[in-house]
């Protein structure tokens, strides 16, 4: 556990040094959500549901990609020396789920202020919102390990990203458009406990396949 | 030459000999006219499929329309104008079934020898007329007590409204999406074999299991949108198994991408095979997430209000071809994918890979 704090640490103190890259996320979101609104401007509740979950899926994909990739072969080599490679990844998938959840109150924020707050149920939303970050965390964070071994690691971050991405989305979609109001339901229980579940499959696939992805 | 070869030859000759020659059952496509005035007399002109009326004995032969168990009318004077036509007389009574009611619907039904008991579901409609003729009937409907319907003996396949011939597509379209799941089951059983035991052999049966499935799964969905476009009027409409080999085929195409873009041979399949196992294990969840989302209404069977086959509509004759047909296709491409395992251990050979 020590390890894993020190590890966040690490993360935390090397996103502050080179602050442009933290900078360079917000500011993308902004744009985008600028971007989004110049196209679109006033839209219906259905319609923001879905733009502001598309603006958080690039957004996070942009914000893990750099997770493993922005740091060289023999300085991860270094690391993995230092520490259990599954507490770095661990500590990784901590830090991406604070990063994603951090953006995504920043982008709703955002958006509400341009495009209008047709939330009604914020505490369903807010849930929602931590349970897509850790969704998007663990399964970005994981593929942005295999694509930085590649190339051409951009491209295929989100072309591997998407289709291992989709049942998350549609949950998290749903449920968010439960606390907008769109639709009625009381069983979303169910939908909570299936976003659970898939993060809990992720995470421990996660843990299993990572030592064939890190040794070399 | 192993027996499984032969059995997969065998059973695709048969299913296709079975399934394409095997004819429909008799049944009724239409009747003209299709809405009448109660308290009217009227011919009505049965139009069928398949059917021999030509040959019926207007003796034995029965016409007649019900509303239900209490409210049913025989038609008379039956006249048979060729094999697929069939008119007979019929006088509504002034009354509907339902009083209040604007209009009433009828099922169709025709019985005899030759063709067996045809029905047509909610094909007349009978309106509600202000003033009827005054020799109606006031009330002439006859209680349902038909008995000794005969049943279409020869051996045949169900017919279905909307679908019609097209049904013999089942034995074609269903078998390459169980192919296509199995291909990539296996795909993923070599991946991870390979992760444990790495050995070039596993990675090239995984990649090529993999491609075998992909082709599957394009002819499935290329067969599958053929049929959406006859029976549901266009080629994509948001159902479940369309968005899950969609899904399935994206994730492979993407796996053959991480492949290839790794100049390093051995990293490569490692790296693919990690990708496999997770991105399979996704589509997992999808099986139990899909179905509670109301953007995507399945049109396949299970799903309420499909116009397609349930189980009830697979009869016998249509299990002996479909069972032996998903046999078949998915033996078959296992046998595409061993050729293509041969020829590529070969060809490493060639280049000393191995």
């Amino acid at each position: 556990m020590n390890i894993v704090l020190k590890l966040l640490r690490k993360e935390f103190l090397l996103e502050f040094r080179q602050g442009y890259a933290l900078g360079g996320i917000f500011l993308y979101v902004f744009s985008m959500i600028f971007v989004v609104y110049i196209a679109s401007v006033k839209v219906p509740a259905p319609v923001w549901n879905v733009l502001f979950w598309l603006i958080m899926l690039f957004a996070s994909i942009n914000a893990v990609v750099k997770s493993f990739v922005s740091e060289s072969g023999s300085r991860q080599l270094y690391y993995y020396q230092l520490a259990p490679p599954a507490l770095i990844l661990l500590s990784k998938i901590l830090y991406n789920t604070l990063l994603l959840l951090l953006l995504g109150l920043i982008a709703f924020g955002a958006y509400s202020v341009v495009g209008g707050n047709p939330v009604r149920d914020n505490g369903l939303f807010l849930l929602a919102l931590v349970l897509g970050s850790s969704g998007f965390a663990i399964a970005f964070t994981f593929i942005s390990a295999i694509a930085a071994k590649a190339n051409n690691s951009a491209t295929l971050m989100a072309i591997l990203s998407f289709p291992v991405i989709i049942p998350i989305l549609v949950t998290v979609i749903r449920l968010s458009r439960l606390s907008l109001g769109i639709m009625t339901d009381t069983t979303y229980g169910i939908d909570i406990t299936n976003l659970l579940a898939i993060d809990a499959i992720l995470l421990t696939l996660t843990f299993i396949l990572f030592p064939y992805v890190w040794k070399d | 030459m192993k027996w499984w070869k032969i059995a997969s030859i065998v059973l695709l000759l048969y299913t296709f000999v079975a399934g394409l020659l095997i004819p429909l059952k008799p049944g009724l496509t239409d009747t003209t006219p299709e809405s009448i005035n109660s308290g009217a007399a009227a011919t009505l002109t049965l139009t069928g499929y398949n059917t021999r009326f030509d040959q019926a004995d207007p003796q034995q032969s029965r016409v007649w329309l019900r509303f239900d168990s209490a409210h049913i009318l025989f038609g008379r004077n039956l006249k048979a104008l060729d094999a697929a036509h069939l008119q007979a007389d019929f006088q509504f009574p002034a009354e509907l079934p339902v009083k209040g009611e604007k209009f009433a619907r009828f099922d169709v039904y025709f019985d005899d020898p030759v063709n067996g008991l045809l029905r047509l579901e909610n094909e007349i409609q009978v309106a509600a007329t202000a003033s009827p003729d005054s020799n109606a009937l006031a009330s002439g409907w006859a209680t349902d007590t038909i008995k000794n319907v005969h049943r279409y003996q020869k051996m045949s396949f169900p017919i279905l409204p909307n679908i019609y011939e097209s049904g013999r597509n089942l034995y074609y379209h269903v078998p390459m999406w169980f192919a296509m799941i199995l291909l990539f089951g296996a795909s993923v059983w070599f991946s991870i074999r390979n992760l444990s035991r790495p050995s070039a052999d596993n990675d090239r049966r995984a990649k090529t299991y993999a491609e075998t499935g992909l082709l599957f799964g394009l002819l499935g969905l290329t067969t599958g949108m053929l049929w959406a476009t006859f029976t549901w009027g266009k080629p994509w409409n948001n159902d479940i198994k369309q968005i899950m080999t969609a899904v399935a085929l994206l994730i492979y195409f993407a796996y053959f991408i991480l492949r290839n873009s790794f100049d390093d041979q051995e990293k490569g399949a490692r790296l693919a095979a990690v990708y496999n196992v997770f991105a399979f294990s996704t589509l997992i969840p999808l099986l139990y997430i899909v179905p509670r989302l109301e953007m995507f209404e399945s049109l396949h069977p299970g799903a309420k209000g499909s116009p397609t086959f349930s189980s009830q509509d697979l009869d016998n004759t249509m299990r002996m071809v479909f069972y032996p047909a998903i046999l078949g296709w998915t033996m078959l491409g296992f046998w595409v994918a061993d050729i293509r395992i041969r020829v590529t251990r070969l060809q490493d050979h060639l280049q000393d890979i191995d």
